[in-house]
């Protein structure tokens, strides 16, 4: 190849690929507590480059001697972050590999059939489906589970003696990450006198994520599906597919 | 295209600042 041409190349390629990396970075980072310590650092380097455009000689001096202690901080601070992130550069999990729509199929027939059940025993829950906003926080509140996704396993944490029972369960691909979790409570004033605690949670957490949120009212048995900070009325286990089907593969198709 | 680009936009246009503003410096662009 012209090595005129190339070195023309090598500038916004050089940017694409940082901007790929830095994007990973951040999502990877996305709704997890190091996050604020992440925009925190973010706006530490643009003072120090902002300090040295300017010529702050004082400022630029302590911004340089902080950069050089920060880096174990960085990696104290980041400890967790940076291993989970080398386990998955390891599992090749760093490209989202997408479910068939056959597997998101079956996904949504489980959790129908669990939500069907419970129903009828008058057991309440709450189950959270994350989509592209990563649930880290709230997953980190609950307990650690990792199981493949089943009816049983999500009517077995549901059930009133089971130690789990209490707050929400999240759902990541065809897996049950975390049981009893808790999430935000909504503050919509539209909602908050007329809805339980259950139902504020389901609103809370799609109002600040785009995670779909599928719940059972312990009290009145009613099903509802919250998305995006509203609640979708749920009349028979069909409409119960069709809107978990549209919310998870149209999200899956929107991916690719 | 449109559908990536416009998902998550917000998170992007900070990945791409940052990214610019990264290459410029180590490349001397912004002192020169």
């Amino acid at each position: 190849m012209n090595f005129v041409l190339w070195t023309k190349i090598i500038p916004p390629l050089e940017i694409l690929i940082l901007w790929f990396v830095i994007y990973q970075i951040l999502v990877f980072f996305e709704g997890t507590r190091s996050f604020q310590v992440l925009k925190g650092l973010t706006i530490l380097i643009i003072a120090f480059i902002v300090s040295q455009l300017a010529g702050f000689d004082t400022l630029n001096w302590l911004l340089t001697k902080f950069f050089g202690i920060s880096i174990i901080a960085f990696i104290i601070l980041f400890q967790q972050e940076i291993r989970l992130g080398l386990a998955r550069l390891g599992q090749q999990h760093l490209f989202n590999i997408q479910l068939e729509e056959s597997e998101i199929m079956a996904i949504v027939e489980e959790i129908t059939t669990a939500v069907y059940k419970m129903q009828k025993s008058k057991i309440g829950c709450l189950i959270a489906i994350e989509k592209e906003a990563k649930l880290k926080t709230y997953i980190e509140s609950g307990v650690p589970i990792d199981g493949k996704i089943s009816a049983e396993l999500i009517q077995s944490i549901f059930m009133s003696y089971s130690p789990l029972h209490d707050g929400g369960v999240i759902l990541r691909r065809d897996r049950v990450i975390a049981a009893s979790c808790l999430f935000p409570l909504s503050d919509n004033p539209n909602f908050s006198r007329i809805i339980g605690t259950r139902h504020r949670a389901a609103l809370g957490l799609t109002e600040q994520t785009d995670a779909v949120v599928v719940m059972v009212s312990e009290e009145t048995g009613e099903i509802s599906v919250a998305s995006e900070g509203r609640f979708i009325p749920i009349v028979n286990r069909e409409r119960l597919v069709n809107i978990l089907k549209g919310l998870l593969i149209g999200q899956t198709k929107q991916n690719k | 295209m449109k559908k990536w680009l416009t998902n998550n936009w917000i998170l992007k246009l900070v990945a791409l600042g940052l990214a610019v503003i990264t290459w410029l410096y180590v490349n001397n662009e912004l002192l020169k």
